[in-house]
């Protein structure tokens, strides 16, 4: 507070205890309107593009509405459809059901195992490290391309070089059972981000933990389990969760390859048809949403999922959370 | 933890004077150890590089070529850079996308440094609460909103151009507001007091002292800004696709293949230009990549 | 040459979005009766689905228009599908005129109010709908309101290649769908795990398989008298399942698959047909205009599509759809719109060109006598399967195509092998396409 040169030697006179109230009343609220002008961006922001949002969906939910002509009230009829008539909605619940249950903890375990290799090295660190970086940085649209090519099942590289090998190569995004497989094999090319956040807090490990671990006569194994891990649990606890809410929200990728694989041996009809291809495999809850929303316009359903998805969303992240308490390590009491 | 076996090496009680000449059964597997770190390192990169050289030798290939099941191009076929601009206004939409990138950068920054002053370096009370509303629409999938939001600029007859996306980054964005926040708290208090005492108001302070310390943080959430609007599909999927003037990069490339039935060798050529922008500027500002990215993975 | 229509369409396009923006301020009563009669400069745009050299042939017949009618000024934009006409309608920023390849959609146009009913106009300009032959009147219509109108048809019909049917000792096309699958396995040379020649790619999703294209050959109906689905009712759709099973079982689908991945994209020079890797192909009349511009060389004949074995009688007859034409209501120019609605769907002049450079189906019953058609006996083929009154299309729905989309997702699975029971699956279908249906109409699914 800036009150410290008012508050000078001397005798109080009872009007300068006032003067100096009102000074004081003065610069508090000089100091609310300052917190509020720098807040106001934010204010506006959270009010019109959060929580108008979000209650239109869930007032919208409760509606049809094509956009067209007004909302008009139906009541509970689109969860009523999302739970019994839906034909598409539990195979888009089980294949993000199935990101967050395969694709996730792999793209972490990967990102830790590489970011182990990084450090590891003696020579060449930045070397490496530049080169696992750099697919990161591959636009989605542009890497998922580029993979829907490498791994076309005729014509792409990728089942060549197995067949030189003696491996006939998979279907790859052709198939229903490969094209999940095909997306992972994308996600593990782009672990940049999270590999460097693993090399950043691996090589924090403080060396003098592993010195007395080993005299203590822990084998490696030991080592990673008591020392390595700990200290990198907080990591570990943030890949997770920025994994599943990116898994929630699984989008681009599944799109363009559905759209560009369908559509390559597909018809002239809308790419957009071809979402979820091959049969519904790459059906993912917010394509499904999407294509509710904006190729059918229904709104009314689609808002409906996406409450649906919200709640989910946060359910899932306060549950990691909450668990993660059990094993997550923080040093010197951060937080 | 290589490391740590090395170090640890060091306990050998009977000749402390070759401690710098290991045994020989030690040295080799030392050299065992390294080479096999390396090789599994090196077999890694390899297949992280692969696609890009894969991507690359098509894009130089014929049409027919690219249909094959070669991998070297045969001849290399040049032409096809300049013939990609023929197939798509990817100039145009190169301009598209500079134009959101950019704006939507300037907009953050301008919007998110405020937010992040008076959510870390002012006291007041609800500033907790109200930093835990900004983690919670960090956490909010973007398809939640999009509906009502969609509704609303129709509404404004925006759809159509990139007003709709551009607009909302210059009313602070939450990812960046957690990431300056998380910053501006390291910065020692010391400062702002002395520039206090020097008479600076807040935000001289802000101006002054805390942005010139907080520079990298500044830069990451700068370069993230610009990656996310760059590489957002979902967004002008939704808001341009109707009017293809106003296409983005990611949205033309995307509809590259169906719409234009561009044929492989040149869809790749368009997606190594689009790659090459970010890849350059991640040369050219590498330390700022590695400091932004580490930064956001240091709090959880 | 194909480029620089392209380009141009696409400068098109960006000169759209510079006065987009003030085209919707001006108010469209005042302007209607004015500007037909003081014949004002007005500029207006053209939405279309046609890329490549197709575009190119619309941009002639665009520019025909301008010279009949130097007023009004048309900006032709191309590639467009019909998600981006009913974003741009629901966005209110659609063009003054849309032209879509999927009839399908006619019932979402019409119910939604999305394109206007050009009933008003057409009595107006004395045009009466009959000039249109009767299955076209059904796909451009939805519920009484005529809020589309067709231009050009696509009818589909066999391509095969002769030079790969005198090697296989085949004489004529086959005319059952037995006779196909027989010459199908003797027109297939295998190569290791892929395939030389495919004789016929039955797997539905390739090119231009989709049920909808079949359902006429094997009498099947999407429908029964109360708009309910009646996929399973119909034994029609049993039957085309099981023939094409068997024929995809005897490549395997998984190998199939492997060699479509590879086979070059329909609309492309690499088009597999077009190439010789494909010796048979249900395809659109169009296909002849794309051969004749890509690989003029090709040796192939045309033919009516064979049919079921249990419907000999409806051979000569087949698919019909059409590309439809109409005003999106917030055109803000809907008289020099219908100007151009009316000359690309009556003019018969422009439906000859646009015919001959297409090679679609002109669709007034006077101009497919037109003299200005160039004579080709592989088109006649499909002029023939247009007037033959067998012909069927698909029905129109107020969810578009939902009902289509719902059963190919099941032929899918099928022709994959993962459906034991058909019958039971195809009901299933049914009952999805009925609450579908319903929930997109917003009525209480029962």
């Amino acid at each position: 507070m800036s009150t410290a040169p008012l508050a000078q030697g001397g005798p109080a006179p009872r009007l300068q205890v006032r003067d100096r109230r009102a000074a004081k009343r003065k610069a508090a609220w000089r100091r609310r309107w300052l917190v509020l002008g720098l807040m106001s961006p934010w204010i506006v922001g959270c009010t019109v593009f959060f929580i108008y949002p979000l209650l239109a969906s869930v007032y919208l939910s409760f509606t049809h509405y094509d956009l067209l002509s007004r909302p008009r009230w139906v009541g509970t009829a689109n969860y009523a459809f999302m739970l019994h008539h839906d034909p598409q909605i539990w195979n888009a619940v089980k294949n993000t059901l199935w990101l967050m249950a395969i694709a996730v903890p792999l793209q972490v375990l990967f990102a830790f195992g590489v970011a182990g290799m990084v450090v590891r090295a003696k020579s060449g660190v930045g070397f490496f490290r530049t080169v696992f970086y750099l697919p990161t940085l591959a636009p989605p649209v542009a890497a998922t391309l580029g993979f829907t090519y490498i791994l076309n099942p005729a014509t792409g590289p990728v089942n060549t070089v197995l067949g030189w090998l003696g491996i006939d190569g998979p279907l790859w995004f052709e198939s229903p059972s490969w094209s999940k497989p095909s997306l992972v094999l994308l996600g593990l090319w782009g672990i940049g981000n999270t590999m460097i956040i693993f090399l950043a807090a691996l090589l924090d490990v403080p060396r003098h933990l592993y010195e007395s671990a080993q005299l203590d006569g822990a084998g490696p194994l030991q080592r990673l389990r008591w020392v390595t891990l700990p200290t990198v649990s907080p990591v570990i606890l943030f890949a997770v969760v920025i994994g599943v809410i990116e898994a929630l929200q699984y989008f681009t990728q599944a799109y363009v390859a559905s759209s560009i694989v369908g559509g390559g041996a597909g018809n002239a009809a809308d790419p957009a048809n071809r979402l979820g291809y091959p049969e519904g495999s790459t059906m993912f809850y917010p394509l499904l949403l999407y294509q509710q929303g904006f190729r059918f316009f229904n709104m009314g359903y689609a808002s409906a999922m996406a409450i649906v998805l919200l709640v989910v969303a946060f359910a899932v992240t306060l549950l990691i959370i909450r668990n993660s308490r059990r094993w997550v390590h923080y040093q010197g009491g951060m937080r | 933890m290589g490391a740590a076996v090395e170090i640890a090496q060091a306990p050998a009680p009977a000749q402390p004077l070759v401690r710098r000449r290991p045994p020989r059964a030690v040295r080799r597997k030392r050299l065992l150890v390294a080479v096999a770190d390396h090789s599994l390192l090196i077999a890694a990169a390899i297949a992280f590089l692969a696609p890009f050289v894969f991507m690359v030798l098509t894009a130089l290939m014929t049409s027919d070529q690219a249909l094959s099941s070669k991998i070297w191009p045969h001849p290399f076929h040049w032409s096809n850079v300049s013939e990609v601009f023929d197939r798509a206004p990817l100039w145009r939409y190169t301009l598209n996308t500079m134009l959101y990138a950019g704006l939507s950068t300037i907009g953050v920054l301008v919007s998110s440094i405020p937010v992040a002053y008076a959510l870390s370096r002012l006291r007041w009370r609800g500033r907790d609460a109200v930093f835990l509303v900004v983690l919670a629409t960090m956490m909010l999938p973007a398809q939640v909103t999009a509906v009502p939001l969609y509704v609303m600029w129709s509404k404004l007859h925006l759809v159509g151009s990139l007003a709709p996306l551009i607009l909302p980054n210059w009313f602070g964005d939450a990812f960046s507001i957690f990431l300056l926040r998380q910053f501006f708290l390291t910065i020692p208090e010391e400062y702002s007091d002395a520039a206090r005492v020097d008479g600076c108001g807040e935000l001289r302070i802000l101006l002054t002292v805390v942005m010139r310390l907080a520079k990298p943080a500044i830069a990451a959430v700068a370069l993230f800004a610009f990656l996310f609007a760059w590489n957002d599909f979902f967004g002008p999927l939704l808001y341009t696709s109707e009017n293809q003037a106003h296409w983005t990069l990611s949205l033309g490339l995307a509809q590259f293949r169906t719409q234009y039935q561009v044929e492989w060798n040149l869809t790749m050529m368009a997606t190594i230009l689009f790659m090459a922008p970010v890849i350059g500027l991640f040369f050219a500002a590498q330390k700022a990549f590695v400091e932004g990215v580490t930064l956001t993975g240091v709090k959880g | 040459m194909r480029r620089i229509a392209a380009a141009a369409a696409f400068f098109a396009a960006l000169g759209l979005a510079a006065c987009g923006g003030s085209g919707g301020k001006s108010s469209t009563t005042a302007q209607t009766s004015t500007a037909a009669a003081s014949h004002q400069p007005v500029t207006i745009t053209l939405w279309n689905g046609f890329t490549n050299r197709e575009l190119g042939v619309v941009n002639q017949a665009v520019a025909a228009f301008h010279a009949s009618h130097p007023w009004i000024t048309v900006k032709s934009v191309g590639g467009i599908n019909d998600d981006k006409i009913i974003a741009a309608i629901r966005g209110g920023n659609a063009p003054d005129v849309a032209q879509s390849f999927t009839a399908d959609n006619t019932g979402a146009f019409c119910s939604s109010g999305g394109w206007i009913d050009l009933k008003p106009y057409m009595d107006a300009s004395h045009i009466n709908a009959s000039m249109f032959p009767q299955a076209v009147q059904t796909y451009t219509q939805f519920q009484g309101k005529r809020c589309a109108l067709p231009m050009l048809a696509d009818t589909y019909g066999l391509y095969y290649n002769k030079d790969l049917f005198k090697k296989a000792g085949i004489t004529a096309p086959p005319k059952t769908m037995s006779e196909l699958t027989a010459d199908a396995k003797k027109l297939t040379v295998r190569d290791g795990n892929s395939f030389k020649v495919v004789g016929f790619d039955p797997a539905q999703g390739f090119y231009e398989n989709a049920p909808a294209h079949y359902g006429p050959l094997f009498g099947a109906n999407w429908v029964d008298g109360q708009d309910k689905s009646a996929i399973a009712k119909n034994p029609g759709w049993a039957e085309f399942m099981q023939w094409q099973k068997g024929l995809i079982d005897f490549y395997g689908f998984d190998k199939l698959r492997r060699w479509q991945a590879g086979a070059g994209d329909e609309f492309s020079a690499s088009n597999a047909f077009e190439r010789g890797k494909l010796a048979m192909a249900i395809d659109g009349e169009y296909r002849t205009a794309f051969i004749k511009a890509e690989h003029p060389d090709l040796n192939y004949g045309t033919a009516p599509m064979p049919v079921a074995d249990s419907h000999p009688e409806l051979y000569g007859a087949g698919y019909v759809t059409g590309n439809i034409i109409g005003i999106p209501k917030s055109s803000a120019h809907k008289d020099a719109a219908w100007e151009l609605v009316k000359y690309l769907t009556t003019d018969q002049h422009a439906l000859a060109l646009l015919s001959n450079g297409l090679r679609n189906v002109p669709t007034t019953s006077a101009s497919l006598k037109s003299s200005e058609l160039t004579p080709d006996p592989r088109f006649k083929v499909f002029l023939d399967i247009f007037a033959n009154p067998k012909t069927a299309t698909t029905p129109i729905t107020a969810a578009g195509s939902a009902n289509q989309e719902l059963f190919q997702d099941y032929v899918a699975k099928w022709q994959a092998g993962k459906v034991t029971d058909l019958q039971n699956g195809l009901a299933q279908v049914d009952k999805q396409i009925d609450a579908q249906l319903a929930n997109s109409a917003g009525t209480q699914v029962p």
